[in-house]
């Protein structure tokens, strides 16, 4: 049975792109112009995945408020944002409304299909072992990375990291030791307008989730002018 | 013509300051005026007396008769004046009561011829009340008594009087006395031997008195006895020895032998007298003078009753001081130098005598003269007239003193007022000309206040001067709306980019999604060089429209940023590492220090900042030289400079280098907005440091020396990110 994906986008032109080319991936999609709509159609049908245009019409927030609603009736609902701008990246980091992942604007369709994707199979492998670790989880020190649940652990704890955050961490600490260089960092976001500054900005969120957890947190080095790297 | 232009107006309070000094013309036309008026008044004055004097004159046209009561030719006889006397006098000898010095000088003397000069005497002859005073002074050692044996009464000194009585009778009175004290008058026969009745005259009254040289006596009689044409004459007879008694000198006032034996008694004319006598007014004098000169009559003073003399000094102060400025204020206002009223060249008696003969040969005169001293007087004199002859005059003169102490205190008054009005218009400028430069000083300084030097709005709005209801107000209120609209105006300038992307964004995002459905639904155009390059044109367009929301979203996100204090020198040297393997093809020397060096900082800014620093150089650097990066420390803070061989800077670049959409590239760099070195400016100064661009001193090449504030040393080192080297 087609997954069942809802798509909340104000623009007509840009909503009938998203929908025509994810019912290409084979997907069930319905597709909204505003909050209302939305409500209205997601109460008749719980979709399996939902993605998010911030800005609709002029509720700047709707897209946040959106997400808050539909996570209160099903928590574990996958969320992709459509974003525009790294600050709307630390809000969504910021505001733990438990996005899973989001993309920045211009959107590549394919980038937008592979998250989906993954996002679903997540859910699926989340759904059906909730508790127990993953065989195919990787253990780097202290860090435990599972990319088939897109799960992470420092010391045993939960990191909750987003679908672009968890990439670029994989990358990092693909050989710990070694630095990473920017453009490398750039390539695991799947994201097609990358600077230095958005990568700065997801691994300044990344270390603050880790030090949340563990205070003494210190594995992330900047490597400047070059990238980041690993060590223990 | 340069210099011109560079001068500049002076400030509001001297201008303030020099409008004020006009207010000095105030006082200056007021003087001028005051001169001109008294000149006014005088002239005035003389016309109103000359027309007085004409009037008299009238009164006396054609009354020859009043004249000729005299003789018009005197030469046949010796004319004795008699002077009129201003007060009583006392028959006692003394001639103190006659009046001032002056009349006493007028004494006529008579010498006896005599080597010793015993018998001469002198005569004072003054008219009262109808009464003709005579005073004697004679020159005599021995004083001889008369002796009431003889019968004769010309045996011992005595004073003989003769005239013609009014019933044209010869009168000879003898005037004998036996001691010291009263003067007993007796008719005398022809001979002067015996007395003509047994009985003295009573109608003359003396008194002897004896001093250091002779004798004096003072007498009176009855002018009616003289008669109306009053000749006269008086003769001193001396005798020096008491035994024989015989007369030594007869000393007489008589014209020379031959001559009618008589002198000319000279009085005021009493008709002329009677009538000028009701014309006479306050500080006013007027004579009447016939051909000869002789004063036929006088009425008035020309002294004014002075009281307001104890009113004139509690000013006396102020008219010293009055007085001595005066001169001064005198010669700004007219040019001419000041010459005091009192001693004005035209003050001699000669120009009264002048004005006498002129009026005599029939021209009015009026003219200004200054008796003594003490003060000024107009006199006018207008001829009297009959048959065409001129004879006699009528002198009116009028003490000018009033109008010249009006025009001294109006003068006074008015120097004074201007004083105090300028002090107090000066005082009232200074205020507020102070206050004015103080408003327009602090509106200045908030209004400058309001962008900082890289030209951003601090505030949208001025608290200064904002209530004013005056010009100022008004000045500040439109400042005010300005700044206003140019906030509204930045606003809409900061959202633009933010504004721009959003509307960019999504047409764009309708672009790509359409372009990658396209590729996808027609399978043959996914390899089309055309779809490759409207796909790169959308990536283009997406990163530049990001570049510019960045660069204006940079302080807002540098607001979010958390600083912490990290080793610049272990940056540095990462930092430069990186970049040598980076760019192999470009040396890198880097001089950093021995020590830490900590700031305050966001790493990944710093990071940021060298990017655009060092991409700029590597832009610009010449091939083959090095890029040095150099780090020095100074008591407060570090100093980071990176230098580089290649272009120099033009001097006008250096300001701009660091502004917004500033770039001195030239048109084949596309990709550069001019937002490196600007953000270089913005991080630079969030970190409480600053940025400028140099040229190298040698001029081979330029150095951009970012400074920023030192941090003391972390507790733990360890929470640095960075990569221990």
């Amino acid at each position: 049975m087609a997954k069942h994906i809802a798509i909340v986008e104000d623009d007509p032109d840009q909503r009938a792109n998203y929908r025509d080319a994810i019912t290409m991936k084979g997907y069930d999609v319905a597709a909204y112009g505003s909050r209302e709509e939305a409500m209205e159609g997601i109460e008749g049908q719980m979709p399996d995945l939902v993605i998010l245009d911030i800005i609709l019409g002029d509720e700047v927030d709707a897209g946040f408020q959106l997400c808050r609603e539909l996570l209160t009736k099903s928590p574990s609902l996958p969320v992709i944002f459509l974003t525009e701008r790294i600050n709307e990246i630390d809000k969504i980091s910021g505001l733990r409304l438990g996005a899973w992942d989001y993309l920045p604007k211009p959107i590549s369709l394919d980038y937008l299909a592979e998250r989906i994707s993954s996002l679903l199979r997540i859910n699926e492998v989340r759904s059906e072992n909730p508790e127990e670790e993953s065989p195919t989880a990787r253990h780097i020190g202290e860090l435990t990375l599972d990319q088939e649940a897109l799960l992470a652990s420092w010391k045993g704890e939960r990191i909750d990291l987003s679908g672009t955050e968890f990439r670029m961490l994989a990358k990092l600490v693909r050989m710990p030791g070694h630095a990473v260089s920017y453009e490398t960092l750039m390539n695991a976001t799947m994201q097609s307008l990358v600077t230095n500054n958005t990568i700065n900005t997801h691994m300044r969120n990344i270390r603050k989730k880790f030090e949340k957890v563990d205070g003494e947190f210190a594995c992330i080095k900047s490597e400047y002018g070059f990238g980041y790297r690993w060590s223990e | 013509m340069s210099w011109f232009s560079n001068i500049r107006g002076p400030r509001i309070g001297t201008k303030l300051m020099l409008l004020g000094v006009t207010l000095l013309l105030i006082p200056l036309f007021s003087y001028r005026q005051l001169i001109e008026m008294e000149r006014l008044l005088i002239q005035g004055q003389s016309h109103a007396q000359l027309l007085t004097a004409e009037g008299i004159s009238t009164l006396f046209n054609g009354r020859d008769d009043l004249f000729n009561d005299l003789p018009v030719a005197s030469e046949d006889f010796e004319s004795l004046f008699a002077q009129p006397l201003e007060s009583a006098v006392r028959l006692d000898g003394d001639v103190q009561d006659w009046g001032d010095e002056d009349s006493l000088r007028q004494a006529l003397s008579f010498n006896s011829g005599d080597a010793s000069g015993d018998g001469s005497f002198e005569l004072l002859l003054g008219e009262r009340g109808g009464q003709l005073y005579v005073w004697l002074n004679v020159t005599d050692p021995d004083v001889v008594f008369r002796n009431t044996e003889y019968l004769r009464l010309d045996r011992s000194d005595h004073v003989r009087l003769s005239f013609i009585q009014a019933d044209g009778e010869d009168g000879n009175v003898s005037l004998v006395f036996q001691e010291i004290g009263v003067v007993t008058a007796y008719l005398m026969d022809a001979e002067w031997q015996f007395a003509a009745a047994g009985t003295p005259d009573n109608r003359f009254q003396g008194h002897i008195e004896p001093n250091d040289t002779g004798w004096s006596m003072e007498f009176r009689l009855p002018l009616d006895a003289l008669g109306s044409r009053r000749y006269f004459g008086i003769s001193v007879v001396d005798v020096d020895d008491d035994q024989t008694r015989e007369i030594i000198h007869n000393v007489q006032t008589l014209p020379t032998a031959g001559k009618e034996s008589f002198n000319l008694v000279v009085l005021r004319s009493p008709q002329v007298r009677n009538i000028i006598e009701g014309l006479g007014y306050s500080g006013a004098r007027i004579l009447v003078i016939d051909a000869q000169k002789r004063v036929r009559a006088e009425t008035g003073t020309h002294l004014i009753a002075n009281e307001e003399n104890g009113a004139t000094e509690s000013v006396d102060t102020l008219g010293e001081w009055f007085d001595t400025v005066r001169p001064y204020i005198h010669e700004a206002v007219t040019g001419e130098s000041w010459v005091p009223p009192r001693s004005r060249p035209e003050e001699s008696g000669a120009t009264a005598d002048q004005a006498i003969d002129s009026s005599l040969t029939g021209d009015p005169i009026a003219l200004r003269r200054s008796v003594g001293d003490t003060f000024e007087i107009i006199m006018a004199a207008h001829p009297i007239v009959s048959r065409d002859e001129v004879i006699g005059t009528v002198v009116v003169e009028q003490n000018i003193d009033e109008i010249l102490s009006f025009q001294r205190s109006a003068l006074e008054q008015v120097i004074l007022l201007s004083i105090v009005s300028l002090f107090a218009v000066f005082i009232a400028l200074l205020g507020f000309a102070g206050r004015l430069a103080w408003r327009i000083r602090n509106l200045r300084r908030e209004a400058s206040a309001a962008i900082d030097q890289h030209g951003r709005l601090r505030t949208s709005t001025l608290r200064n001067e904002i209530k004013a209801g005056d010009e100022l107000g008004d000045l500040a209120r439109s400042v005010s709306n300005m700044l206003s609209k140019l906030h509204q105006h930045n606003q809409f300038l900061e959202n633009m980019p933010r504004t721009l992307r959003h509307e960019i964004n999504n047409p764009l995002n309708t672009l790509s999604t359409s372009l990658q459905n396209l590729a996808e639904e027609n399978p043959e155009v996914r390899d089309s060089k055309y779809l490759e390059s409207a796909k790169r044109g959308v990536i283009r367009i997406g990163s530049i429209v990001q570049n510019l929301a960045d660069a204006a979203n940079l302080e807002e996100a540098l607001e979010a940023e958390e600083l912490e204090v990290v080793d610049i020198q272990q940056l540095l040297a990462n930092y430069i590492a990186n970049c040598q393997q980076a760019n192999s093809d470009v040396g890198f020397v880097f001089r950093g220090t021995q020590h830490p060096v900590y700031a305050m900082v966001s790493d990944f800014r710093i990071e940021q900042l060298l990017d655009k620093i060092i991409d700029n150089a590597i832009d610009f650097h010449r091939a083959d030289s090095p890029i040095t990066v150099q780090l020095n420390t100074h008591r407060s803070y570090l100093q980071i400079t990176v230098a580089n061989r290649g272009p120099v800077f033009a001097i006008d670049a250096q300001k701009s280098l660091f502004d917004s959409m500033v770039s001195h590239r030239g048109p084949q760099n596309r990709l550069h907005f001019g937002l490196g070195l600007y953000v270089v400016r913005i991080i630079a100064e969030y970190h409480g440091g600053f940025v400028r661009a140099m040229n190298l001193t040698d001029g081979s090449g330029v150095a951009i020396v970012v400074q920023l504030p030192l941090a003391d040393a972390p507790s733990n080192v360890s929470s640095s990110h960075a990569v221990a080297n």
